[in-house]
C-alpha cells in the first residue's frame, strides 16, 4: 500500500462519516437512511480484496460508533463482517470478480453486492442489538430498516463504488514495486 | 488467503469485546472519557458540516408552487428570496420555542441539530450545537416550539448528544391536561406508552403536559393520546401518546438550563384580598 493510498483512505473514511452524521441521516427520507458507510465499505473491499475491506470495515465501524447511540464496537462488528465478505466476491472469479487482467466485471455486480450487504448487515446490527436487550429492535423497525437501507444504498452504489474502485486503481500504482 | 481472514477474526473478536465491554457497563463505564474526547474533537467539525448542510438545505427549502414562480426570476435573487423565507420561518420558531419557555420564565439555551446518531435507522439520540460552555449539563429538559424533544444526555463543550423522548430509555412524569391525573410516559420508538399511577380515565385525544422534577420543566406539553388500551383486569391503564414534536424533522431546540425563575403555574388559592384600610 503506498503512503498515497494510506492518506486517501483516512481522509475518506472520516469525511464519509461525517457526513452520514451531518447530513445522510437527516434527510427527510421515509422508514430511513442511505448508508454511506457501508456502500463505502464494500465499495474498498470490491477494489482490493478482503485485507482491505476487513480493515476499512473495524476503522469505519469504530469511528461510526463513537458519534452513535448504541455500544462501542457494534457498527464495528457489521462493517467488519460486511468488508471481509465484500472482499471475498473481489477474489472469486466464478462470481465475476478475479484479480486485475480478469475478465470484465459485469455493471450490476456491485448492485447485487450491496444489497446483499445491507441486508446483512442491517440483520447483524439487529441480532446483536437484540441479545443485548435494546428495546428499540422490533420486529417493525427491523423490516422498515431492512427494506430502507437496501433499497436507499443500492441507490447510492453507482455514484460511489466506481469512483472508489477508479481512484484506489490510480492512487496504488506504486513505479517503484511493479 | 489466510492473512484475511486471521485478520477477521481478530477485529471481530476486538468488536465484540468492545460491544460486550460498553453494554455491561453501568456504573464504572469505561468508554466515557473516549466518547467525551470525541465529542471534544469532532464536536466543532460536525457544527460545521451540519451547519453548511443546513444552510444548503434552506436554500432548498419552500414550497414547490412558489420556488416554479421564483424560478423565472434570477438566480440571485432566488436564491436571497428562499434564505430570507427560512430565516423567517426560523424567526417564528424561536418565537414559539420562548413563548413556551416563557411559560416558566426558565433560562433556555437555543441550539440547532447538527447531527443525528442513528445507524439503520434505529436511532433515538440527536447532536445539537450547544455544549457545556453554553450552560448544558446532562439530564436538562430540551424543547421545541411544538412541546418536549427529550433530555441531554452526554454534554461535550461544544456539542451535546439528546435523547429523544421516544427512546425506549426515556421515561417522564406527565399529567393529562382534561382530568388532571398523573402517569409516566415512556418511549416505544417511534411514540411514546402512558401509564396511570393510580388508575384513572384516558381518552383518546387527551393531552399531556410534564408533571416536572427538580430537573425537569412542568407544562411542558409532551403529546397526544392515540389509542387507549383498557383490557380489563389490568392493574394499570395504558395509553399509546404520539409526541406533538416530529422527531424526525427536528430543527431548531431550546435546552432549559436552569429551575424556573417562578412557579411556571398560577398558584391554586386566589391571592389575599388588599388589606383593609
Amino acid at each position: 500500500m503506498t503512503p498515497r493510498r494510506f492518506l486517501f483512505g483516512a481522509v475518506t473514511v472520516v469525511a464519509a462519516v461525517l457526513l452520514q452524521s451531518a447530513v445522510l441521516t437527516r434527510l427527510p427520507l421515509p422508514g430511513g437512511a442511505p448508508d454511506l458507510l457501508l456502500v463505502l465499505v464494500v465499495a474498498f473491499a470490491l477494489a482490493e480484496g478482503p485485507l482491505s475491506g476487513t480493515v476499512t470495515g473495524f476503522v469505519t465501524g469504530l469511528l461510526a460508533d463513537l458519534g452513535t447511540d448504541h455500544e462501542l464496537g457494534r457498527s464495528a462488528l457489521v462493517y467488519t463482517l460486511v468488508g471481509y465478505a465484500a472482499g471475498l466476491v473481489h477474489d472469486a472469479p466464478a462470481l465475476g470478480g478475479g484479480v486485475s487482467g480478469g475478465r470484465a466485471r459485469s455493471p450490476l455486480q456491485p448492485l447485487v453486492v450491496v444489497a446483499v450487504a445491507a441486508a446483512a448487515g442491517v440483520t447483524v446490527y439487529a441480532a446483536v442489538g437484540f441479545l443485548l436487550g435494546d428495546d428499540r429492535i422490533t420486529l417493525d423497525a427491523y423490516t422498515q430498516s431492512l427494506v430502507a437501507t437496501v433499497a436507499y444504498c443500492v441507490l447510492l452504489t453507482p455514484f460511489v463504488v466506481p469512483v472508489i474502485g477508479i481512484l484506489v486503481r490510480r492512487l496504488d500504482f506504486d513505479p517503484l514495486r511493479r | 488467503m489466510r492473512g484475511p481472514r486471521l485478520l477477521l477474526v481478530l477485529l471481530v473478536l476486538a468488536a465484540l469485546a468492545l460491544t460486550a465491554v460498553d453494554a455491561r457497563s453501568g456504573a464504572f463505564a469505561p468508554f466515557d472519557a473516549v466518547r467525551r474526547g470525541a465529542d471534544t474533537v469532532l464536536g466543532p467539525v460536525q457544527r460545521a458540516v451540519g451547519g453548511a448542510a443546513g444552510s444548503v438545505w434552506d436554500v432548498f427549502d419552500g414550497d414547490p408552487a412558489e420556488q416554479q414562480r421564483l424560478r423565472e426570476q434570477n438566480a440571485r435573487l432566488r436564491a436571497e428570496l428562499a434564505a430570507s423565507e427560512e430565516l423567517q420561518r426560523r424567526v417564528a420558531e424561536l418565537d414559539r420555542l420562548l413563548g413556551l419557555a416563557e411559560r416558566g420564565t426558565a433560562p433556555t439555551v437555543p441550539a440547532r441539530v447538527v447531527a443525528i446518531g442513528s445507524a439503520f435507522g434505529f436511532g433515538s439520540t440527536v447532536t445539537i450545537d450547544a455544549g457545556s460552555r453554553d450552560g448544558l449539563q446532562p439530564g436538562q429538559t430540551v424543547l421545541s416550539g411544538a412541546g418536549l424533544v427529550g433530555r441531554t444526555l452526554r454534554v461535550g463543550p461544544f456539542t451535546a448528544t439528546v435523547l429523544l423522548l421516544t427512546d425506549p430509555g426515556f421515561t417522564v412524569g406527565a399529567r393529562l391536561t382534561r382530568e388532571g391525573t398523573i402517569g409516566l410516559a415512556t418511549g416505544v420508538g417511534s411514540a411514546l406508552t402512558y401509564e396511570l399511577v393510580e388508575g384513572g380515565r384516558v381518552a383518546v385525544g387527551d393531552a399531556l403536559l410534564t408533571t416536572g422534577s427538580e430537573t425537569f420543566l412542568p407544562g411542558v406539553p409532551v403529546g397526544r393520546v392515540t389509542a387507549v388500551d383498557a383490557s380489563a383486569g389490568d392493574l394499570v391503564t395504558t395509553a399509546e401518546v404520539e409526541p406533538f414534536v416530529d422527531v424526525s424533522a427536528l430543527d431548531l431546540v431550546g435546552v432549559v438550563t436552569g429551575p424556573p425563575r417562578d412557579v411556571p403555574r398560577s398558584p391554586l388559592p386566589p391571592p389575599p384580598p388588599p388589606p383593609p384600610p
